[in-house]
């Protein structure tokens, strides 16, 4: 029972639509032959035509209304035109017109009209060449229609409309998109009200056409929006134009028209906004342009310089890249650009309104030498939004013969764009610029934040593919494992100079071996080549791995501590060695393990800049041993350590060769060697002039050491006298008697004035001579 | 090469840029320019409810153009050179770590905080121009955004290049001023010299404009803007018909090769650089 209401409204709509459909189409559609049916009628009828597709062409010779029902078509042959009216006062309404044929020459339209009083709406136009041709057809009425071009060669379109010696009509909310151009030739007095004209060459063409008004026409993405020709009396009101970019690209162009009133016009995004080309061209004409928007322009207002009597107000000129141009050399005038105290609003104006009446109280002036440099030579235009640009413009200001002269000015510009009423268009959306800029904004902080903590990369557990704990050192002083570094002849210039000559280098693990000699023989150098920062020539293999080939594997077996400490001072120690442990690719808990054993667990916060000398080295060594690597180098172990810190170290670091690691140092300190070494290599000029047991190096090297002693002021001079009659180097020395010895004779001094009756009070080894490799040099001794 | 590693480096140089004062002013002075660029620029339009370019993005560009190649090329050229003069980098490639790990890592970490600057700056001027009610097409502001991160990635690789050319920061931030000297102003002044003395043709112009990235970076940013060149003059009007869709390839194409180029040479000088 619920149900029966809607039977009843079913069976009414059905009854209705029956009845609709009788009357409408008398004739059935499969057998109606609408050529016959047209030349069958006579004048003043109307021929309601069903739906179906019918084949063109169709030829209308009585002034008759033709009809069609919603799904109606007339198919031409892809021959010449579809439709052809050659009647007056014809009706053509709600058709589908397709297959125009492709001679330009022959002009193929989906309806062309020979006749006057015609009436063509409500049709739509596709795969045509022509749209609707007016040839001699006034006062006829285009409304409603629908165009679309062939999908060919813009150069090979036909026109979209075409209106041919046609006065007196009206073009009205039509949509035409892919022709060629609306063409309006030769036709008076005619209206052009709310259409859309898109993706065309011109999209409005005027030539001859006096007494024309275009209203809320909407003109985009055409090569030229209008170009207005040899007309007069033009009115544009409301109309939109809009990204017209072709080669000329005007929003609206005007050439030779007279007295053209614009009003409330858009004219935006075009590659020129309005062109100007001996408009007016009679010289009693006078122009006016009012309340236009003109934004975003290449050029906004674009004159040939003999253009003159244009009238500009309270229009907006906004954000065209060029506001104002002259094509060409000569100078603009009698343009008027503020009338009774109210000029154009120029959104780069600068200047100020102090009495806030809304006019600036300075003049607004178009200015601008690179703009001028453009405008005689187009192809610095390349030049654009250039820093180039900027600098022309600032040489210009700075130089004042350099200034261009002024191309228009606006005595009374507006402070704010002036009131205008524009014809809707879509409002983009402003929260896609939102959104985007908050994911800009979150990924920044992404990137902070990985910066400031960081996810990745966390150190995990060692994951080096090589064993790398060494062996414990046997007691045997001769070590004879096989070689953990291996340097073969490695040969290092730097131009003329050989800073390391055929070096050969064997180190065993648990050894321990130094590099002596004089500042600039190489020392470190070589030790450089052995961790692969400086290329050489010759071999370096550190536990097997050729430290070029595979600089990772090998260095990855090295605990390296540096001559000048250098580490990145604003970090914290244990900072610091967080992030070579995770070079190192060992655990993080390491750091704490190498911090206690290098005796630095409570400067472990301390930033490293805040550390001694002693600590950095401490730092140094424990950032060497992180990964506990089977071999350490040492360039001037304890350079910047005094003397009780110099001891710590060089105990540290024996334990670590009696715990098997092989030890390679330079160092110039005979008591480091004497402590730590096995062997010594002695450099000179890049060469390893020998190599000796710690023990035998001052031997072989005839160095000495200078012994202080203390001695009772009366008998200093025989002191002196005894201890060079023993054949001693002896001076006085102050208080006291200085006296060069052998490092293995140093008590051979004491017995010899022991031995004469002279008593020695102290003694010390003068620590800042104890037998450097620069002061053997200086003596000119030889190994 | 290890990923990883490369990345342990990138963060310690991300948070070495994070810690330097220029970086920081870098940022602000960027954010505030285009914000008060916007801003300016907007008041008078944002009524009109218009869209398209103009002087608003053209000043981005400029601003971009300027700024952007000074800040990449000025924390890029420090970055090795400064390092080795301190001793850091002899003492860094010490460790269990390739020099292309440790080029590309710095060049990573570098181009990490570069894009956290430059976002900031466009995140805030945005902001600013979606408060303003401006109906600048978010497309076309990302493209712009995009093309910016290209433009200072590969000016950071010129920078890299720069770094791994030197010994010390001094003279790498001198030869880095002269480079930016060049691209933004002295190559231009001199095309342009050219182009009216020697009658270039409006396809050398072109052709020659294409080198040099900033022009690049300019004209894929209007491209995208106004799907055509036209704004440009003839070279642009040229361009479009020319080379058609092409267009944008070929701008991708020589920014991509900006940024690869110079980091492959980095890389091959950087391999044989004695580290002293």
């Amino acid at each position: 029972m619920k149900y029966r209401p809607y039977i009843w409204v079913w069976s009414w709509l059905l009854a209705a639509v029956g009845v609709m459909a009788l009357c409408a189409s008398p004739v059935d559609a499969g057998s109606f032959n609408l050529q016959a049916a047209v030349d069958a009628a006579e004048s003043g009828d109307t021929i309601q035509v069903p739906a179906g597709t019918y084949p063109g062409p169709l030829l209308i010779n009585q002034s008759i209304e033709l009809i069609a029902e919603p799904g109606t078509i007339i198919q031409g042959d892809g021959k010449g035109d579809v439709v052809q009216i050659h009647a007056p006062d014809v009706t053509l309404r709600g058709f589908t017109i397709r297959g125009t044929g492709k001679s330009l020459d022959r002009e193929n339209a989906g309806i062309t009209v020979l006749a006057p009083r015609v009436t063509i709406e409500d049709n739509v136009l596709e795969d045509v060449l022509f749209g609707i041709y007016l040839k001699k057809s006034h006062d006829s009425v285009i409304r409603n229609n629908k165009i679309g071009g062939k999908d060919i060669p813009i150069a090979r379109r036909g026109d979209g409309i075409r209106l041919w010696y046609s006065p007196n009509s009206v073009i009205e909310n039509n949509t035409v998109s892919n022709s060629r151009d609306v063409v309006i030739w030769f036709s008076n007095n005619t209206t052009i009200r709310d259409n859309t004209i898109t993706h065309g060459r011109y999209g409005l063409h005027f030539m001859f056409c006096d007494d024309t008004v275009l209203i809320g026409n909407h003109l985009e993405n055409n090569s030229v929006g209008a170009f207005l020709m040899y007309s007069r009396r033009l009115v544009l009101k409301d109309n939109r134009f809009i990204r017209n970019h072709g080669p000329s690209g005007y929003g609206v162009g005007l050439k030779e028209v007279d007295g053209v009133e614009a009003e409330n016009n858009l004219f935006a995004g075009n590659r020129i906004g309005l062109y100007f080309d001996n408009s007016p061209a009679s010289v009693d004409i006078v122009q006016h342009f009012t309340r236009n928007v003109v934004a975003y322009n290449d050029i906004g207002l674009a004159f040939m310089p003999s253009v003159e009597r244009n009238i500009f107000t309270d229009n907006n000129l906004i954000e065209n890249v060029e506001q104002v141009a002259v094509l060409g050399s000569g100078q603009l005038k009698n343009n008027q650009f503020a009338v009774d105290g109210r000029g154009n609003f120029w959104s780069d104006y600068n200047g100020f309104d102090l009495d806030g009446d809304g006019i600036g109280d300075i003049s607004y002036k178009a200015q601008s030498l690179f703009e001028n440099l453009m405008d005689r030579e187009p192809k610095l235009r390349l030049f654009l939004f250039s820093p180039v640009q900027q600098a022309i413009e600032l040489a210009a200001k700075a130089v004042p013969t350099f200034r261009p002269p002024v191309k228009i000015t606006d005595e009374a510009p507006l402070m704010h764009p002036a009131s205008v009423a524009l014809s809707s268009g879509a409002e983009p959306p402003v929260w896609p610029t939102t959104t985007a800029s908050l994911v800009l904004l979150l990924s920044a902080s992404g990137l902070l934040m990985f910066g400031i903590t960081g996810t990745l990369a966390r150190p995990s557990a060692t994951t080096s593919p090589i064993p790398m704990t060494p062996q414990p050192r046997k007691d045997q002083p001769e070590q004879t494992g096989k070689p953990i570094l291996s340097a073969g002849c490695i040969t290092k210039r730097f131009g003329r100079l050989t800073a390391v000559k055929d070096f050969d280098l064997d180190l065993r693990p648990g050894e321990a071996v130094a590099l002596w000699g004089p500042n600039g023989a190489g020392k470190t150098t070589a030790m450089r080549c052995m961790l692969g920062l400086i290329r050489c020539k010759g071999s370096i293999t550190i536990n097997g791995f050729d430290v070029r080939k595979r600089p990772k594997h090998a260095k990855r077996c090295v605990g390296y501590v540096p001559q000048e400490l250098a580490f990145y001072d604003d970090w914290r120690a244990k900072e610091l060695l967080g992030f070579f442990a995770k070079i190192k690719r060992v655990d993080r808990d390491r750091v704490l393990a190498v911090l206690a054993e290098v005796g630095l667990t409570e400067h472990a916060a301390k930033r490293v800049g805040e550390l001694s000398g002693g600590m950095k080295q401490r730092l140094a060594l424990a950032a060497a041993l992180l990964a506990d690597p089977p071999v350490l180098m040492l360039d001037e172990l304890t350079a910047n350590l005094d003397a009780a810190a110099r001891e710590s170290f060089l105990g540290l670091l024996c334990k670590q060769r009696d715990a098997g690691k092989a030890i390679l140092f330079t160092s110039h300190r005979l008591r480091e060697i004497e402590t730590l070494a096995d062997r010594v290599l002695v450099m000179e000029r890049g060469d390893v002039v020998t190599t000796c047991k710690p023990r035998k190096l001052a031997e072989v090297l005839g160095l000495k050491l200078s012994l202080r002693l203390w001695i009772d002021q009366d008998r200093l001079d025989d002191a002196v006298a005894q201890l060079r009659t023993d054949g001693f180097e002896a001076d006085r020395n102050g208080q006291t008697v200085s006296v060069q010895v052998r490092p293995d004779e140093k008590g051979k001094p004491l017995a010899a004035l022991s031995a004469a009756g002279i008593g020695v009070r102290d003694f010390e080894i003068d620590s800042n001579d104890n037998g450097s490799p620069n002061q053997r040099s200086k003596q000119g001794g030889t190994p | 090469m290890s990923l990883r590693t490369i990345l342990i480096i990138a963060r310690k140089e991300l948070r070495d840029a994070l810690r330097n004062r220029w970086f920081l002013f870098y940022t602000v002075a960027f954010s505030v320019l285009a914000l008060a660029m916007a801003y300016l620029s907007l008041a008078g339009s944002g009524m009109q409810g218009l869209a398209g370019f103009g002087r608003t993005t053209a000043g981005l560009v400029n601003l971009v153009i300027l700024l952007v190649p000074l800040m990449a090329l000025s924390i890029a050229a420090p970055s090795l050179a400064g390092e080795q003069e301190q001793g850091t980098l002899a003492y860094l490639l010490a460790q269990p770590i390739t020099r292309f790990e440790a080029l590309i890592g710095k060049y990573l970490g570098l181009s990490a905080s570069l894009t956290a600057a430059l976002a900031i700056g466009f995140g805030i001027c945005g902001l600013g121009i979606a408060a303003n009610g401006d109906s600048a097409g978010v497309g076309v502001y990302i493209t712009l955004v995009v093309m910016t991160f290209a433009l200072g990635f590969a000016m950071l690789s010129v920078g890299i290049l720069i770094s791994t050319l030197t010994r010390k920061a001094a003279p790498a931030i001198g030869m880095a001023i002269v480079v930016w000297l060049c691209l933004t102003l002295l190559s231009d002044l001199g095309l342009m010299g050219s182009a009216l003395a020697f009658k270039l043709r409006i396809q050398d112009l072109f052709g020659l404009a294409l080198i040099n990235p900033l022009q690049v970076f300019k004209m894929s940013v209007l491209y995208s803007m106004n799907a055509s060149l036209d704004v440009l003059g003839p070279a642009g009007i040229y361009a479009t018909q020319a080379y058609g869709r092409w267009l944008s390839a070929l701008f991708i194409g020589s920014i991509i090769a900006w940024i690869i180029v110079p980091l492959v040479l980095a890389s091959m000088t950087f391999s044989r650089k004695s580290i002293a």
